[in-house]
Protein backbone atom coordinates (compact mmCIF):
# COMPACT_ATOMS: atom_id res chain seq x y z
CA UNK A 1 0.00 0.00 0.00
CA UNK A 2 1.52 3.21 -0.71
CA UNK A 3 1.90 5.56 2.16
CA UNK A 4 3.84 9.00 2.36
CA UNK A 5 4.42 8.96 6.04
CA UNK A 6 4.64 6.34 8.25
CA UNK A 7 1.47 6.02 10.20
CA UNK A 8 2.06 4.86 14.02
CA UNK A 9 -0.66 2.94 13.70
CA UNK A 10 -0.36 -0.75 12.89
CA UNK A 11 -3.56 -2.06 11.13
CA UNK A 12 -1.79 -5.41 10.72
CA UNK A 13 -1.10 -5.88 13.89
CA UNK A 14 -4.62 -4.55 15.25
CA UNK A 15 -6.52 -7.27 13.07
CA UNK A 16 -4.05 -10.07 13.97
CA UNK A 17 -5.20 -9.08 17.68
CA UNK A 18 -8.43 -9.10 16.94
CA UNK A 19 -8.26 -12.88 15.43
CA UNK A 20 -6.60 -13.34 19.06
CA UNK A 21 -9.58 -12.00 20.62
CA UNK A 22 -7.92 -8.94 21.73
CA UNK A 23 -10.90 -6.56 22.44
CA UNK A 24 -8.79 -3.70 23.03
CA UNK A 25 -7.25 -4.12 19.88
CA UNK A 26 -10.89 -3.87 18.07
CA UNK A 27 -11.53 -1.22 20.01
CA UNK A 28 -8.16 0.75 18.82
CA UNK A 29 -9.37 -0.21 15.14
CA UNK A 30 -12.86 1.53 15.72
CA UNK A 31 -11.90 4.34 17.38
CA UNK A 32 -8.85 5.03 14.67
CA UNK A 33 -10.95 4.33 11.31
CA UNK A 34 -14.87 4.41 12.54
CA UNK A 35 -14.94 8.40 11.25
CA UNK A 36 -13.71 7.97 7.60
CA UNK A 37 -15.41 4.35 7.69
CA UNK A 38 -18.73 6.00 8.47
CA UNK A 39 -18.03 8.46 5.87
CA UNK A 40 -17.20 5.95 3.35
CA UNK A 41 -20.70 3.96 4.03
CA UNK A 42 -22.63 7.34 4.51
CA UNK A 43 -21.96 7.96 1.15
CA UNK A 44 -23.39 4.92 -0.54
CA UNK A 45 -26.35 4.20 1.52
CA UNK A 46 -26.93 7.85 2.07
CA UNK A 47 -27.97 8.13 5.55
CA UNK A 48 -26.85 8.47 9.04
CA UNK A 49 -28.96 6.22 10.79
CA UNK A 50 -28.38 3.17 8.10
CA UNK A 51 -24.81 4.06 7.66
CA UNK A 52 -24.13 3.57 11.47
CA UNK A 53 -26.27 -0.05 11.28
CA UNK A 54 -23.80 -0.63 8.33
CA UNK A 55 -20.71 0.39 10.54
CA UNK A 56 -21.85 -1.99 13.36
CA UNK A 57 -22.62 -5.22 11.00
CA UNK A 58 -19.12 -4.14 9.64
CA UNK A 59 -17.10 -4.54 12.87
CA UNK A 60 -19.00 -7.39 14.08
CA UNK A 61 -17.58 -9.00 10.82
CA UNK A 62 -14.30 -7.79 11.05
CA UNK A 63 -13.85 -9.24 14.38
CA UNK A 64 -15.79 -12.54 13.65
CA UNK A 65 -13.12 -12.63 10.20
CA UNK A 66 -10.06 -11.26 11.27
CA UNK A 67 -8.40 -14.53 11.59
CA UNK A 68 -9.03 -14.75 7.63
CA UNK A 69 -7.21 -11.45 7.18
CA UNK A 70 -4.07 -12.41 5.29
CA UNK A 71 -0.87 -10.09 6.08
CA UNK A 72 1.33 -11.68 3.39
CA UNK A 73 -1.33 -10.75 0.82
CA UNK A 74 -2.13 -6.74 1.51
CA UNK A 75 -2.81 -4.32 3.93
CA UNK A 76 -5.39 -4.28 6.66
CA UNK A 77 -7.09 -1.06 6.04
CA UNK A 78 -7.87 -2.20 2.51
CA UNK A 79 -9.18 -5.21 3.99
CA UNK A 80 -11.21 -3.40 6.41
CA UNK A 81 -12.51 -1.31 3.87
CA UNK A 82 -13.83 -3.97 1.43
CA UNK A 83 -15.80 -5.72 4.32
CA UNK A 84 -17.39 -2.22 5.41
CA UNK A 85 -18.03 -1.15 1.44
CA UNK A 86 -19.28 -4.54 0.61
CA UNK A 87 -21.78 -4.23 3.97
CA UNK A 88 -22.82 -0.80 2.77
CA UNK A 89 -23.23 -2.36 -0.52
CA UNK A 90 -25.29 -5.46 0.95
CA UNK A 91 -27.29 -2.68 2.31
CA UNK A 92 -28.66 -1.13 -0.33
CA UNK A 93 -29.05 -3.98 -2.25
CA UNK A 94 -31.48 -5.55 0.24
CA UNK A 95 -32.80 -2.16 1.25
CA UNK A 96 -32.97 0.09 -1.60
CA UNK A 97 -31.07 3.10 -1.38
CA UNK A 98 -32.46 6.50 0.82
CA UNK A 99 -32.50 9.65 -1.95
CA UNK A 100 -31.80 12.03 0.98
CA UNK A 101 -29.17 13.68 -1.49
CA UNK A 102 -30.76 14.83 -5.01
CA UNK A 103 -28.62 13.05 -7.41
CA UNK A 104 -27.52 16.09 -9.00
CA UNK A 105 -26.36 17.43 -6.45
CA UNK A 106 -24.18 14.42 -5.41
CA UNK A 107 -22.67 14.27 -9.19
CA UNK A 108 -21.43 17.90 -8.67
CA UNK A 109 -20.36 16.85 -4.92
CA UNK A 110 -18.18 13.59 -6.80
CA UNK A 111 -16.85 16.29 -9.25
CA UNK A 112 -15.69 18.73 -6.50
CA UNK A 113 -14.40 16.35 -5.02
CA UNK A 114 -12.38 14.95 -7.60
CA UNK A 115 -11.48 18.47 -7.83
CA UNK A 116 -9.72 18.27 -4.37
CA UNK A 117 -8.79 15.04 -4.27
CA UNK A 118 -5.40 14.62 -4.07
CA UNK A 119 -4.76 16.73 -1.20
CA UNK A 120 -2.72 15.83 1.79
CA UNK A 121 -3.84 12.78 4.10
CA UNK A 122 -3.26 12.82 7.68
CA UNK A 123 -4.30 9.26 7.73
CA UNK A 124 -1.23 8.12 5.65
CA UNK A 125 -2.79 6.92 2.82
CA UNK A 126 -1.24 8.17 -0.30
CA UNK A 127 -3.26 8.64 -3.39
CA UNK A 128 -1.57 10.41 -5.24
CA UNK A 129 -0.26 7.64 -7.42
CA UNK A 130 -3.98 6.29 -7.84
CA UNK A 131 -4.58 9.65 -9.15
CA UNK A 132 -1.56 9.87 -11.65
CA UNK A 133 -3.37 7.41 -13.14
CA UNK A 134 -6.41 7.80 -13.07
CA UNK A 135 -5.93 11.27 -14.72
CA UNK A 136 -4.79 9.08 -17.41
CA UNK A 137 -8.25 7.78 -18.33
CA UNK A 138 -10.70 9.42 -20.14
CA UNK A 139 -12.61 11.55 -17.80
CA UNK A 140 -15.82 9.19 -18.62
CA UNK A 141 -13.96 6.33 -18.06
CA UNK A 142 -12.32 7.60 -15.13
CA UNK A 143 -16.10 8.68 -13.67
CA UNK A 144 -17.43 5.05 -13.74
CA UNK A 145 -14.25 4.03 -11.60
CA UNK A 146 -15.23 6.61 -9.14
CA UNK A 147 -18.85 6.45 -9.05
CA UNK A 148 -18.65 2.70 -8.19
CA UNK A 149 -15.96 3.19 -5.65
CA UNK A 150 -17.22 6.18 -3.79
CA UNK A 151 -20.98 6.09 -4.86
CA UNK A 152 -21.66 2.32 -4.49
CA UNK A 153 -23.19 2.52 -8.08
CA UNK A 154 -23.97 -0.12 -10.59
CA UNK A 155 -23.29 -0.58 -14.25
CA UNK A 156 -27.01 -0.01 -14.70
CA UNK A 157 -26.94 3.56 -12.70
CA UNK A 158 -23.19 4.25 -14.14
CA UNK A 159 -24.78 4.13 -17.37
CA UNK A 160 -28.06 5.96 -16.71
CA UNK A 161 -26.07 8.97 -15.46
CA UNK A 162 -23.34 8.99 -18.11
CA UNK A 163 -26.79 8.16 -21.08
CA UNK A 164 -23.92 5.45 -22.20
CA UNK A 165 -24.77 1.95 -23.25
CA UNK A 166 -25.00 -0.81 -20.54
CA UNK A 167 -22.41 -2.68 -22.28
CA UNK A 168 -20.11 0.09 -23.26
CA UNK A 169 -19.73 0.95 -19.32
CA UNK A 170 -18.85 -2.59 -18.74
CA UNK A 171 -15.95 -2.98 -21.17
CA UNK A 172 -15.18 0.60 -20.34
CA UNK A 173 -14.52 -0.26 -16.22
CA UNK A 174 -12.95 -3.95 -17.26
CA UNK A 175 -10.53 -1.57 -19.34
CA UNK A 176 -10.36 1.21 -16.93
CA UNK A 177 -9.23 -1.05 -14.37
CA UNK A 178 -6.60 -3.10 -16.49
CA UNK A 179 -5.09 0.37 -17.08
CA UNK A 180 -5.28 1.26 -14.03
CA UNK A 181 -3.08 -1.89 -13.03
CA UNK A 182 -0.60 -1.20 -15.22
CA UNK A 183 -0.68 2.34 -14.49
CA UNK A 184 0.65 1.75 -10.91
CA UNK A 185 2.28 -1.54 -11.29
CA UNK B 1 -21.98 -15.88 -15.61
CA UNK B 2 -19.06 -14.31 -15.00
CA UNK B 3 -15.65 -14.72 -17.15
CA UNK B 4 -12.56 -16.49 -15.07
CA UNK B 5 -11.30 -18.33 -18.01
CA UNK B 6 -8.06 -16.22 -19.06
CA UNK B 7 -5.64 -14.41 -16.37
CA UNK B 8 -7.18 -11.01 -17.69
CA UNK B 9 -10.25 -11.66 -16.73
CA UNK B 10 -9.99 -12.66 -13.38
CA UNK B 11 -7.81 -9.74 -12.65
CA UNK B 12 -10.59 -7.77 -13.64
CA UNK B 13 -13.17 -9.82 -11.92
CA UNK B 14 -10.93 -9.83 -9.01
CA UNK B 15 -11.18 -5.65 -9.66
CA UNK B 16 -14.90 -5.89 -10.16
CA UNK B 17 -15.42 -7.54 -6.92
CA UNK B 18 -13.38 -5.62 -4.79
CA UNK B 19 -15.53 -2.35 -6.00
CA UNK B 20 -18.85 -4.42 -5.65
CA UNK B 21 -19.92 -4.22 -9.55
CA UNK B 22 -20.18 -8.65 -9.22
CA UNK B 23 -24.26 -8.78 -9.74
CA UNK B 24 -25.44 -11.71 -6.99
CA UNK B 25 -24.56 -14.59 -8.92
CA UNK B 26 -21.34 -13.73 -9.74
CA UNK B 27 -21.04 -12.30 -6.64
CA UNK B 28 -21.31 -16.15 -5.40
CA UNK B 29 -19.63 -17.70 -8.00
CA UNK B 30 -16.85 -15.42 -7.04
CA UNK B 31 -16.48 -15.97 -3.62
CA UNK B 32 -16.81 -19.69 -3.71
CA UNK B 33 -13.39 -19.48 -6.72
CA UNK B 34 -11.55 -17.57 -3.96
CA UNK B 35 -11.33 -19.72 -1.45
CA UNK B 36 -9.85 -22.44 -3.66
CA UNK B 37 -7.40 -19.80 -5.41
CA UNK B 38 -4.59 -18.58 -3.64
CA UNK B 39 -4.09 -16.48 -6.44
CA UNK B 40 -7.34 -14.74 -6.66
CA UNK B 41 -7.60 -13.99 -3.01
CA UNK B 42 -4.22 -12.19 -4.00
CA UNK B 43 -5.40 -10.51 -6.91
CA UNK B 44 -8.24 -9.33 -4.10
CA UNK B 45 -5.88 -7.83 -1.97
CA UNK B 46 -3.74 -5.87 -4.62
CA UNK B 47 -6.97 -4.31 -5.84
CA UNK B 48 -8.07 -3.50 -2.52
CA UNK B 49 -4.72 -1.45 -2.06
CA UNK B 50 -4.97 -0.20 -5.53
CA UNK B 51 -8.56 1.18 -5.20
CA UNK B 52 -8.17 1.95 -0.82
CA UNK B 53 -6.63 5.64 -1.72
CA UNK B 54 -10.39 6.83 -3.45
CA UNK B 55 -11.43 6.64 0.05
CA UNK B 56 -10.22 9.74 0.77
CA UNK B 57 -12.72 11.23 -1.80
CA UNK B 58 -15.35 11.10 1.19
CA UNK B 59 -14.11 12.97 4.77
CA UNK B 60 -15.00 11.63 7.83
CA UNK B 61 -18.17 11.93 9.85
CA UNK B 62 -18.46 11.16 13.41
CA UNK B 63 -20.70 8.53 14.51
CA UNK B 64 -22.54 8.86 17.85
CA UNK B 65 -21.15 7.69 20.82
CA UNK B 66 -23.42 5.07 20.87
CA UNK B 67 -22.70 3.40 17.98
CA UNK B 68 -19.80 1.98 19.86
CA UNK B 69 -21.88 0.99 23.00
CA UNK B 70 -23.80 -0.92 20.42
CA UNK B 71 -20.60 -2.56 18.49
CA UNK B 72 -19.59 -3.71 22.04
CA UNK B 73 -23.20 -5.31 23.20
CA UNK B 74 -22.79 -7.15 20.16
CA UNK B 75 -19.84 -7.95 20.31
CA UNK B 76 -20.55 -9.00 23.73
CA UNK B 77 -23.20 -11.40 22.93
CA UNK B 78 -20.88 -12.76 19.64
CA UNK B 79 -18.64 -14.26 22.52
CA UNK B 80 -21.23 -15.44 24.60
CA UNK B 81 -23.24 -17.24 21.76
CA UNK B 82 -20.19 -18.64 19.78
CA UNK B 83 -18.86 -22.21 19.66
CA UNK B 84 -16.28 -22.44 21.95
CA UNK B 85 -14.19 -24.27 19.61
CA UNK B 86 -11.53 -22.36 17.58
CA UNK B 87 -12.97 -20.56 14.39
CA UNK B 88 -11.93 -23.09 12.01
CA UNK B 89 -9.82 -20.67 9.47
CA UNK B 90 -7.74 -18.82 12.56
CA UNK B 91 -4.23 -20.40 11.82
CA UNK B 92 -3.54 -21.96 15.20
CA UNK B 93 -0.58 -21.16 17.13
CA UNK B 94 1.46 -23.37 19.83
CA UNK B 95 1.09 -20.41 22.37
CA UNK B 96 -2.45 -19.96 21.29
CA UNK B 97 -4.11 -23.17 21.01
CA UNK B 98 -4.17 -24.04 24.17
CA UNK B 99 -5.50 -21.03 25.60
CA UNK B 100 -8.74 -21.60 23.49
CA UNK B 101 -9.57 -24.70 25.22
CA UNK B 102 -10.18 -23.40 28.17
CA UNK B 103 -13.41 -22.30 26.86
CA UNK B 104 -15.41 -25.47 26.95
CA UNK B 105 -14.61 -24.83 30.90
CA UNK B 106 -17.09 -22.01 31.10
CA UNK B 107 -20.02 -23.80 30.30
CA UNK B 108 -19.05 -26.05 33.64
CA UNK B 109 -19.41 -23.05 35.90
CA UNK B 110 -21.56 -25.10 38.18
CA UNK B 111 -19.22 -26.89 38.62
CA UNK B 112 -16.35 -24.98 38.85
CA UNK B 113 -13.78 -26.00 41.75
CA UNK B 114 -13.86 -29.69 39.58
CA UNK B 115 -13.57 -27.91 36.37
CA UNK B 116 -10.61 -25.64 37.16
CA UNK B 117 -8.72 -28.97 39.26
CA UNK B 118 -8.89 -30.88 35.70
CA UNK B 119 -8.69 -27.64 33.30
CA UNK B 120 -5.47 -27.04 35.34
CA UNK B 121 -3.91 -30.63 34.67
CA UNK B 122 -5.64 -30.64 31.02
CA UNK B 123 -3.19 -26.91 30.64
CA UNK B 124 -0.35 -28.63 32.58
CA UNK B 125 -0.35 -31.36 29.81
CA UNK B 126 -0.37 -28.64 26.85
CA UNK B 127 2.14 -26.45 28.32
CA UNK B 128 4.51 -29.45 28.86
CA UNK B 129 4.80 -29.97 25.18
CA UNK B 130 5.92 -26.18 24.18
CA UNK B 131 9.44 -25.72 23.68
CA UNK B 132 10.97 -23.90 27.31
CA UNK B 133 11.72 -20.56 26.97
CA UNK B 134 12.54 -20.29 30.63
CA UNK B 135 10.27 -21.38 33.99
CA UNK B 136 6.64 -21.44 33.61
CA UNK B 137 4.30 -21.26 36.04
CA UNK B 138 0.30 -20.83 35.87
CA UNK B 139 -1.95 -19.68 38.32
CA UNK B 140 -6.13 -19.87 38.53
CA UNK B 141 -7.92 -16.82 39.46
CA UNK B 142 -10.65 -17.82 41.51
CA UNK B 143 -12.96 -15.65 42.50
CA UNK B 144 -13.23 -16.40 47.32
CA UNK B 145 -17.35 -16.17 46.96
CA UNK B 146 -18.25 -19.32 44.79
CA UNK B 147 -14.84 -20.52 43.51
CA UNK B 148 -15.47 -19.50 40.07
CA UNK B 149 -12.28 -19.63 37.54
CA UNK B 150 -12.69 -15.79 36.35
CA UNK B 151 -8.88 -15.45 34.86
CA UNK B 152 -6.01 -17.47 34.03
CA UNK B 153 -2.22 -16.04 35.01
CA UNK B 154 0.55 -17.33 32.73
CA UNK B 155 3.85 -16.70 33.93
CA UNK B 156 6.80 -17.60 31.38
CA UNK B 157 10.39 -16.34 33.40
CA UNK B 158 11.67 -16.05 30.22
CA UNK B 159 9.24 -13.82 28.39
CA UNK B 160 6.52 -12.46 31.00
CA UNK B 161 3.24 -12.41 32.60
CA UNK B 162 -0.17 -13.49 30.13
CA UNK B 163 -3.44 -12.68 32.35
CA UNK B 164 -6.79 -13.89 30.20
CA UNK B 165 -9.89 -13.95 31.33
CA UNK B 166 -11.46 -17.05 31.14
CA UNK B 167 -15.22 -15.63 31.39
CA UNK B 168 -16.14 -12.57 29.29
CA UNK B 169 -16.77 -10.88 32.79
CA UNK B 170 -18.46 -8.14 34.25
CA UNK B 171 -17.05 -4.67 34.09
CA UNK B 172 -16.68 -2.84 37.46
CA UNK B 173 -19.37 -0.51 38.71
CA UNK B 174 -19.09 3.09 37.83
CA UNK B 175 -16.31 4.53 39.36
CA UNK B 176 -14.49 2.09 39.64
CA UNK B 177 -11.09 -0.08 38.36
CA UNK B 178 -10.12 -3.56 38.41
CA UNK B 179 -5.97 -3.81 39.39
CA UNK B 180 -3.86 -6.63 39.00
CA UNK B 181 -1.69 -7.68 41.74
CA UNK B 182 1.22 -9.69 42.39
CA UNK B 183 2.99 -10.87 45.57
CA UNK B 184 6.07 -13.25 45.43
CA UNK B 185 6.23 -15.40 48.37
CA UNK B 186 8.03 -14.03 51.04
CA UNK B 187 7.60 -10.52 49.90
CA UNK B 188 6.34 -8.03 52.10
CA UNK B 189 3.53 -6.83 50.45
CA UNK B 190 1.59 -7.05 46.93
CA UNK B 191 3.19 -4.56 43.60
CA UNK B 192 0.56 -3.43 41.37
CA UNK B 193 0.65 -4.94 37.65
CA UNK B 194 -1.38 -1.82 36.19
CA UNK B 195 -5.07 -1.70 35.93
CA UNK B 196 -7.33 -4.14 33.73
CA UNK B 197 -10.18 -4.47 31.71
CA UNK B 198 -13.04 -6.88 32.56
CA UNK B 199 -12.86 -9.64 29.71
CA UNK B 200 -9.89 -8.38 28.04
CA UNK B 201 -6.11 -10.25 28.52
CA UNK B 202 -3.03 -8.23 29.16
CA UNK B 203 0.19 -9.35 28.27
CA UNK B 204 3.46 -7.84 30.44
CA UNK B 205 7.27 -8.16 30.39
CA UNK B 206 8.49 -10.41 33.37
CA UNK B 207 10.14 -6.91 34.07
CA UNK B 208 7.69 -5.66 35.99
CA UNK B 209 6.88 -8.57 38.22
CA UNK B 210 9.21 -8.01 41.25
CA UNK B 211 9.89 -11.59 41.33
CA UNK B 212 8.70 -14.97 39.94
CA UNK B 213 7.78 -18.18 41.84
CA UNK B 214 6.39 -21.20 42.95
CA UNK B 215 3.22 -20.15 45.38
CA UNK B 216 3.20 -16.32 44.18
CA UNK B 217 -0.22 -14.83 44.63
CA UNK B 218 -1.63 -13.17 42.22
CA UNK B 219 -4.94 -11.19 42.29
CA UNK B 220 -7.25 -8.91 41.14
CA UNK B 221 -8.82 -6.23 43.38
CA UNK B 222 -12.01 -3.54 43.32
CA UNK B 223 -10.29 -0.03 43.75
CA UNK B 224 -11.13 3.46 43.05
CA UNK B 225 -11.06 4.39 39.39
CA UNK B 226 -7.64 4.60 38.09
CA UNK B 227 -6.70 2.36 40.55
CA UNK B 228 -5.60 2.15 44.79
CA UNK B 229 -4.67 5.55 45.73
CA UNK B 230 -2.13 3.98 48.29
CA UNK B 231 0.04 1.42 46.58
CA UNK B 232 -1.40 -0.90 48.05
CA UNK B 233 -5.17 -3.06 47.49
CA UNK B 234 -7.70 -1.44 49.09
CA UNK B 235 -10.61 -2.88 47.63
CA UNK B 236 -12.59 -6.46 48.00
CA UNK B 237 -10.21 -9.24 46.20
CA UNK B 238 -12.53 -10.26 42.84
CA UNK B 239 -10.28 -13.23 41.78
CA UNK B 240 -7.01 -14.58 43.71
CA UNK B 241 -4.94 -17.53 42.63
CA UNK B 242 -1.34 -18.94 43.41
CA UNK B 243 1.33 -20.24 40.96
CA UNK B 244 2.42 -23.95 40.70
CA UNK B 245 5.55 -24.39 38.75
CA UNK B 246 5.02 -26.04 35.49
Amino acid sequence: MPTSAPTPFDYEAAVLACARGERFAFRALYERECAWLLGVAMRIVRDRERAEDVLHDAFLQVWQSAATFQPALGSARGWLYTIVRHRALKEIRDHGRSLAVDPVELGEMSDRQQATAGGDDDRGLDPHALERCLQRLEPARRDCVVHAFVDGFTHEQIAERLQTPLGTIKSWIRRSLASLKECMA
Amino acid sequence: MIEMEAADDRDAAAGEYVLGMLGADDRVAFEAAMVRDDALQSAVYDWQDRLLPLSVRTGPVAPRPQLWQRIDIGLTAVLSSSDPKPRPSTPPTPRDAWWRRLAPWQALSAFAVAASLVMGVVLVEKIANRPAAGDRYLALLQSPDDRSTGWVVEVDAGRGVRLVPVVPGTPPPAGKSLQFWTKPQGAAGPTSLGLVRAGERRELPVAMLPGVGEQQLFEITLEPEGGSPLGRPTGPILYVGRTVHL
